[in-house]
């Protein structure tokens, strides 16, 4: 195996990522990174997985020379290799709300010790410092879905104790508050930033345990301390914590020839 | 039916306009601008840099969506939003595409087991600065048949809807194709429909392919030819996005109103109609920027499709 020696931070959360999708099954993209992250999977770990897409393309397969990964999720470039394409109510309703989806992929301005997201305002929604572009599907993904990624790189004003707007459950406010709420358990959810991969402390989908982030691996050469230091909350570690292996060169010139225009690993940043 | 009659008569101040989120009629878009079109409310799953132009052109003065800018980033509707210019109420893409799917079935509201769990349902956000549905807004209930909880949506019936699509013909039968969105609820929900189509084809050319058809002409209240009536968002098969316009042209609108202004003096009020549009890019930007947007590669049916039947049964 020949390992990149020539990575950022943001390629390697794109490429631990793809690790972590399922072999098998049916995922849901999200906006942004997880398109991304989801085609990388598609074509190097996981052939296996059914992408779909709450714009309406079903199980999507990305042609071996395709030009570049679809920019968003409403880029036409999806209608090339669908299985089907059709609309939102199928996807959002048959699919995921019908109890289709095994594993949907997330991102957000906000992440919280539990794993709730936030799509929508930085401050007080009643006043708010900053209104985001808003949650589209990101709401019903994290609803519904029964098993959730959230990528989203590790700056310590994303990752806070209490995300100011819960557009997007997680587990809440800790056990049990799931099915409070009228929603189905879910997980084991991960976070991937862009220091390590996150679990949470709950094995029955949020009834018990603490429902806490956790984090159990770091990226190569990195240590839990720099995820401590980005993170707003004292972070639970696991018992030990792994070093993921680094990026190989084909993960990373993949990663490179899908996003050409560099619409979602901007140069410079992390 | 021109651009122009078509807004005209069939789009008045004070309308709820669906302007969505894939196929966006963005011609049509920039024609409710062109007729300084007033207190307009603009809904859609996600609504995008259509309906920043809108707002920013001071049409719309209420959103009902689920995402609010796109490309463009909404820094100066930001304000709008505080100050009370530009009411709003948070939705999602899911529960917009089911309120107009409850709007096209004609039943009162439909619920959903979304937004459970979420800050959304907090009693204490009910009146935010944009709110202007109060109770109207959802309601929380358990199911009468198994006590599941579920959001109850209101059902969406907007005035009008614009959308943009591959093909029409003359009755208004029109050919799309291609991933929807929420549009295809859209068609069936609004109480007029104005539908711009990149080609207006004979009827019998629709009527080979009925299964391509989304929505049947008795629905639709005008017709217009609008080649690149998409532009500089996407049509599948006909063109793709123009990041490149949004870059050098579009993107700067957010920046203040005077920007805003230039951007429409030159694009939007300083051109008659969409073709004087393309036109226009074109002088600015050379045939070659279209030609790059062509959409060229990808598939093509690999087998014929046919309606066939049997012309006696088996009896004559």
């Amino acid at each position: 195996m020949q390992y990149s020696e020539d990575y950022t931070l943001a390629e390697m959360m794109c490429v631990a990522g793809a690790r972590e999708f399922p072999k098998s099954g049916v995922v849901l993209l999200g906006m942004g990174l997880p398109v991304i992250t989801g085609v990388l999977a598609k074509m190097l770990h996981a052939p296996e997985i059914a992408i779909c897409t709450e714009v309406g393309a079903f199980d999507y397969l990305p042609r071996a020379d395709i030009p570049r990964a679809s920019i968003g999720i409403h880029d036409i470039i999806l209608n090339d290799g669908s299985a089907m394409v059709s609309d939102m109510v199928d996807a959002l309703g048959s699919l995921l709300m019908g109890g289709n989806v095994d594993f949907g992929v997330l991102s957000a301005a906000q992440v919280d010790r539990f794993g709730n997201l936030n799509t929508l305002v930085i401050g007080d929604y009643r006043d708010p410092e900053r209104r985001l572009g808003g949650t589209g599907g990101n709401t019903e993904i994290a609803c519904l879905a029964p098993r959730v990624m959230t990528l989203m790189p590790q700056e310590r004003r994303r990752f806070v104790p209490r995300v100011d707007f819960n557009t997007s459950p997680g587990y809440i406010d800790g056990p049990g508050a799931r099915k409070r709420a009228g929603l189905e358990g879910q997980g084991a959810n991960i976070v991937v930033s862009t220091v390590g991969v996150f679990g949470f402390d709950t094995a029955d989908g949020g009834e018990t345990g603490s429902c806490e982030m956790v984090l159990e691996a770091v990226f190569a050469n990195l240590s839990p301390e720099v995820a401590q230091s980005e993170c707003g909350w004292d972070l639970r570690l696991a018992p030990t914590v792994a070093e993921l292996e680094p990026p190989t060169v084909e993960e990373i010139s993949l990663l490179r020839r899908l996003d050409p225009y560099q619409f979602y690993v901007t140069p410079g940043r992390y | 039916m021109t651009a122009r009659d078509a807004i005209a008569r069939f789009v008045d101040d004070g309308d709820t306009i669906y302007a969505g989120y894939t196929c966006i009629a963005f011609g049509l878009c920039y024609e409710i601008i062109r007729q300084r079109k007033k207190r307009l409310e603009v809904v859609g799953g996600s609504v995008g840099q259509q309906a920043t132009l809108m707002i920013l052109g001071g049409c719309v003065d209420r959103v009902r969506s689920g995402y609010l800018g796109g490309a463009l980033r909404p820094g100066v509707i930001t304000e709008m939003m505080s100050d009370g210019r530009l009411r709003y109420e948070d939705y999602s893409n899911q529960g917009i595409a089911l309120m107009l799917m409850a709007g096209a079935l004609g039943i009162p509201f439909i619920p959903t087991r979304s937004f459970l769990g979420t800050d959304y349902l907090r009693p204490e956000f009910a009146e935010h600065p944009g709110a202007y549905l109060g109770d109207q807004k959802w309601a929380e209930m358990e199911s009468p048949f198994d006590g599941q909880k579920v959001v109850l949506l209101p059902a969406l019936r907007p005035d009008v809807a614009v959308l943009h699509a591959q093909r029409a013909d003359e009755e208004g039968n029109v050919h799309a194709w291609g991933h929807q969105g929420d549009s295809k609820w859209a068609y069936w929900a609004a109480k007029k429909v104005i539908v711009s189509a990149e080609e207006i084809v004979p009827s019998s050319a629709i009527r080979s392919d009925p299964s391509r058809t989304i929505v049947p002409g008795f629905r639709v209240s005008a017709v217009v030819h609008m080649p690149w009536g998409g532009h500089p968002t996407s049509i599948t098969g006909y063109y793709d996005y123009d990041y490149g316009f949004h870059a050098r042209a579009m993107r700067a609108v957010t920046r203040s109103v005077e920007a805003y202004e230039a951007f429409a003096a030159e694009w939007i009020h300083g051109v008659e109609d969409h073709a004087a549009y393309m036109a226009h890019y074109r002088e600015v930007f050379g045939q070659e920027a279209i030609d790059r947007l062509v959409a060229t590669d990808g598939p093509e049916p690999e087998l014929p499709v046919r309606y066939t039947h049997a012309p006696t049964l088996g009896l004559g």
